[in-house]
């Protein structure tokens, strides 16, 4: 398999790529080694992440959330390995084939990884300034001087003072500054397709609210499809157009944010909106939700993933895995919602739930 | 009943860039936390709000002004007759992973405190299990499950519920909990709130919640203060509700509109208030402390330190010149 590396001319800041890349995500199945035998950290996902959206994946911990988001750059570490399934980016084809130098030329290039913690990410010997050069040199950047200009334009976008980041180390930027270091990193080399990994957590509440407006900015401006993984459903309700919810290493509810917040449908995600402290509304109708989320070990074979905490559990829940069902621009996988929606229907009163409450779907009317 | 008059704590920087310079990390904080009760420090990391609660629990000195335990001053004390008064105050720490010790079963961690306790209050050996059990109980966890596993074999949010049966051993007063939601899973987060206010309520124990996430405040109890700290000083308090639905404190506002919006659930509140980034600490230290980040300063603002004084509503304070209420948090959205 060959990468399209053209338009790549010797200066970065004029590299044009394909626009925003589509992903297609198909019966992903990522097992981890373990004492217990292989154990599936992602059971058999399946995903489509339309070009140009920024779409979150929210789970909590054990969800596979990180494992999904290892696996698009096909870099999942042993003990875990991808046992079958594809991950289909436009223009790259399937990364799951890419191996050794096709594989690191495609990272950094095609598709930008902003770590989770900048802090640990970035090598506390050398200044920025350094270590953007050595991204250059490694993927053939002939012209080191317009990689530099391009990356103190990025950063001056995120309001900072590029000069001086550039000469700095990474002691001497704080929490907020390493963070958008770490977004410029992911496209200085001009990559369209952004993965951020839990890109606010530790950073304090002003500095979140302002990385996350610059997320939001950048990906409109640059022309990007962005994925954000967080176990925070508010840092992805601020920025997202869509929402992938996981649980139990499947997306269980896929969708705009809008309508997955403001109408959801699996009981899992219903559940869990429920649980969320927040400013908004009366705290005595808050309910955590009962049980805990299952660990690789504890996962039940079979059935739905949920069920144990379910409260609309039905026998066919214990035996049969829920197919991902979709309507119009909704996905969810639960028997229940099916179930309902198949009488809804015959009842002729139109799809049940999934398009019954608001019909809003552009954030644009709310903000 | 604890009170705090006029806390203040400094650290002198030994290394790097403050090397040799103090950085106060209280000044002069009062509050009050009545038997039963719950008081919140919110604020965003090197506020002071950990330091103050490692004050409260007797982990850490203060440099002036006074801690009062059930109307009993402690600096005139030694240390070791600081200590029984201290102990009527248990920390719960933010990481129930590393709270607990890997190498023991739950049993052997409640155990050791609870024999220490049967020896000094003469109670014959049976108690200890049976009382083991009746902790874990009131934790909400079952005891059969859990007693002979290990740590690494709980989830999270089981773990902190062992944590804070194992800081009832010793029959608190009060529980100092330091972001000890902030690692555990959304879905068992209310959990462990409705835990703290159920401690509250049946054992009377009073409640010292620390946090940077505001709206886990509203989930401890109607009847809780919240207190805003910025930069080692109080400024704002009032009850709870008050502070988090009409804050006018434009720091407060500040963090409440960095809350994030729940888009489809919520729509942002209409007069958000963004300041400017946080600047070097080092300067700044005359006149209000926010002032330089503040959208709404004045001259006024940089001359003279404004002090807590209270509105219409004297349960309300603020520490500002221009305080005045802001549509700052989200709306519920009707569907």
């Amino acid at each position: 398999m060959t990468i399209d590396l053209k338009g790549y001319g010797d200066d970065a800041s004029t590299a044009t790529l394909a626009r925003a890349p589509g992903v297609r995500v198909r019966d992903l199945t990522v097992v981890y080694r373990t004492p217990l035998g292989e154990l599936p950290a992602l059971g058999g996902v399946s995903l489509t992440i339309e070009p140009g959206t920024i779409t979150g994946i929210v789970g909590e911990s054990g969800s596979g959330k990180s494992t999904l988001a290892l696996s698009l750059l096909n870099a999942v570490q042993p003990p875990g390995r991808i046992a079958s399934g594809s991950v289909e980016i436009d223009g790259l084809g399937d990364v799951v084939g890419l191996a050794g130098e096709e594989l690191r030329r495609a990272r950094g290039r095609h598709l930008g990884y902003v770590f989770q913690a900048a802090q640990n990410s970035l090598n506390p010997l050398k200044t920025v300034g350094k270590q953007v050069l050595d991204l250059g040199r490694s993927h053939g950047v002939a012209d080191p001087r317009a990689l530099l200009r391009e990356a103190r334009a990025l950063l001056e976008r995120m309001g900072l003072d590029g000069g001086r980041v550039l000469d700095s180390h990474q002691h001497q930027l704080s929490g907020g500054m390493r963070q958008r270091v770490g977004i410029m990193l992911a496209l200085v080399l001009n990559a369209h397709l952004v993965i951020l990994d839990e890109p606010t957590t530790a950073l304090d509440m002003i500095t979140q609210s302002t990385i996350l407006r610059i997320v939001r900015e950048v990906h409109q401006e640059r022309g990007l499809t962005t994925l954000m993984v967080t176990h925070d459903i508010g840092v992805a309700a601020e920025v997202t157009d869509h929402l992938a919810v996981m649980y139990g290493g499947r997306v269980v509810e896929h969708g705009p944010t809008m309508r997955v917040l403001g109408a959801p449908s699996h009981p899992y995600t219903q559940g869990l909106i429920r649980a969320i402290p927040r400013l908004s509304g009366d705290p005595s109708e808050a309910r955590a939700l009962p049980g805990r989320p299952p660990t690789l070990g504890t996962l039940p074979v079979g059935g739905c993933v949920f069920r144990e905490r379910c409260p609309e559990r039905m026998a066919v829940c214990e035996t049969v895995d829920p197919p991902r069902v979709t309507h119009g621009e909704r996905t969810v996988a639960c028997h229940a919602v099916e179930q309902a929606h198949d009488r809804a229907e015959t009842a002729g009163y139109g799809p049940h739930r999934l398009d019954t409450a608001n019909h809003r779907t552009g954030r644009e009317e709310l903000t | 009943m604890i009170t705090g008059t006029g806390v203040t704590k400094t650290y002198r920087q030994r290394g790097g860039m403050l090397a040799g310079r103090d950085v106060p990390a209280l000044r002069g904080i009062d509050f009050a936390v009545p038997r039963g009760g719950a008081v919140s420090f919110i604020g965003e990391s090197g506020c002071g709000k950990t330091t103050l609660g490692r004050i409260v629990a007797g982990l850490e000195t203060y440099d002036s002004g006074e801690i009062v335990i059930d109307g009993t001053p402690m600096s005139p004390l030694s240390p070791k007759r600081r200590q029984p008064f201290f102990r009527r105050i248990q920390l719960i720490h933010q990481d129930p992973y590393s709270a607990l010790n890997p190498t023991r079963t739950i049993q052997q961690t409640l155990t050791a405190p609870l024999e220490l306790r049967a020896r000094h209050t003469k109670r014959p050996g049976s108690w200890v299990d049976d009382r083991a059990e009746e902790l874990l109980s009131l934790v909400g966890i079952d005891p059969g499950y859990v007693l002979g596993r290990y740590p690494h074999q709980l989830s999270g949010g089981m773990r902190q519920r062992v944590v804070i049966a194992r800081a009832l051993t010793v029959d608190p007063e009060m529980l100092v909990a330091d972001e000890s939601v902030s690692m555990i899973d959304v879905s068992m987060r209310l959990s462990i709130l409705a835990l703290l206010r159920d401690l509250r309520e049946r054992l009377d124990i009073g409640l010292l919640f620390i946090t940077h996430d505001i709206a886990t405040a509203r989930y401890i109890g109607d009847d809780s203060e919240l207190y805003v700290l910025y930069r080692g000083q109080v400024v704002e308090r009032g009850p709870t509700e008050t502070v988090i639905s009409a804050p006018v404190h434009p720091y407060t506002q500040s963090l409440l509109s960095a809350t994030p919006v729940l888009h489809g659930l919520e729509r942002p509140g209409e007069e958000r208030v963004v300041p400017t980034e946080a600047l070097d600490e080092r300067q700044g230290d005359s006149g209000c402390l926010f002032a330089r980040r503040c959208p709404f300063r004045t001259d006024r603002c940089d001359g003279e330190r404004p002090s807590l004084v209270h509105g219409l509503d004297v349960s309300h304070e603020h520490a500002c010149y221009h305080p005045r209420p802001r549509g700052v948090i989200p709306v519920e959205a009707v569907a």
